[in-house]
């Protein structure tokens, strides 16, 4: 129960690489940028799709009980 | 479909001058300074002049929806007007912040290479942490550490702002929200 402490590793430099790769990114052309994002955008379409598709289902399903 | 046909849509409607004093606003004008992010619209700050009041106070944007439908996009979400399949919500002035921002907004390049060069106008770094921190919802403080953390605000130009529109209270208390030292003291 007091043994010897556990170590955990040091993550202080993973951390500081994202921080790097956000200051990077933060650096590339605003059109760069918004070409980005219009990759992001069409990367979470289906996510968006699926729950827009769950929302409507279930204000059916509720609309149908009442 | 792209967000810079979109910004090249809202440039148009300046041009046209069915909108006057304009800025991209909030999240895609915070990309200009940050890294890119998700967001599900773009937000234009808009002057008032020029546009009917109803009585209610609130502003008639028709003249915007005439020319945007002349221009082949009629159809609306409820983040604002599809254009090109972003959603663009103009948002007049509505404080002497906004109206200051867009006073002082810069003019960017949206164009990529090798394209025609593509002049919007941009909210500056400091307006845009200002406005964030006044909305104050998780997601904005979240956009006012990502300018600390990236460098991206003028720290003398952002104290200046805060200050003038009343804002340092609330850059307080994000400070201790966030867990950071306030890196205005000192400043002048």
């Amino acid at each position: 129960m007091f043994g010897k402490p556990k170590q955990y590793p040091d993550n202080s430099g993973i951390f500081a690489r994202k921080a790097d790769g956000r200051r990077e990114r933060a650096s590339m052309t605003f059109a760069e940028k918004i070409a980005a994002m219009d990759e992001l955008r069409a990367r979470v379409a289906p996510l968006v799709r699926a729950r827009e598709a769950r929302k409507q289902s279930e204000l059916i399903s509720v609309s149908s009980r009442s | 479909m792209t967000l810079r046909r979109t910004i090249e849509v809202v440039t148009k409607l300046a041009e046209m001058r069915v909108i006057g004093g304009y800025a991209i606003a909030r999240a895609v004008a915070a990309i200009n300074y940050i890294q890119p992010m998700l967001t599900e619209d773009l937000d234009i700050l808009i002057s008032i002049d020029g546009f009917e009041k109803h009585p209610s106070g609130l502003l008639l944007l028709g003249p915007i929806e005439k020319a945007l439908a002349d221009m082949g996009y009629t159809e609306r979400t409820n983040v604002g007007y599809l254009v090109e399949d972003w959603p663009v919500q103009f948002l007049p002035v509505a404080s002497a912040l906004d109206e200051e921002a867009l006073e002082q907004a810069i003019e960017i390049d949206a164009a990529g290479e090798g394209e025609a060069p593509l002049k919007a106008r941009c909210l500056r770094a400091e307006h845009v942490v200002a406005v964030a921190l006044k909305i104050g919802r998780l997601k904005d403080l979240a956009r006012v550490q990502a300018f600390l953390e990236q460098s991206a605000v003028d720290l003398i130009r952002l104290k200046h702002v805060l200050e003038r529109h009343n804002l340092t209270r609330a850059w307080k208390e994000f400070c201790l929200k966030a867990v950071i030292a306030d890196p205005l003291i000192g400043i002048e």
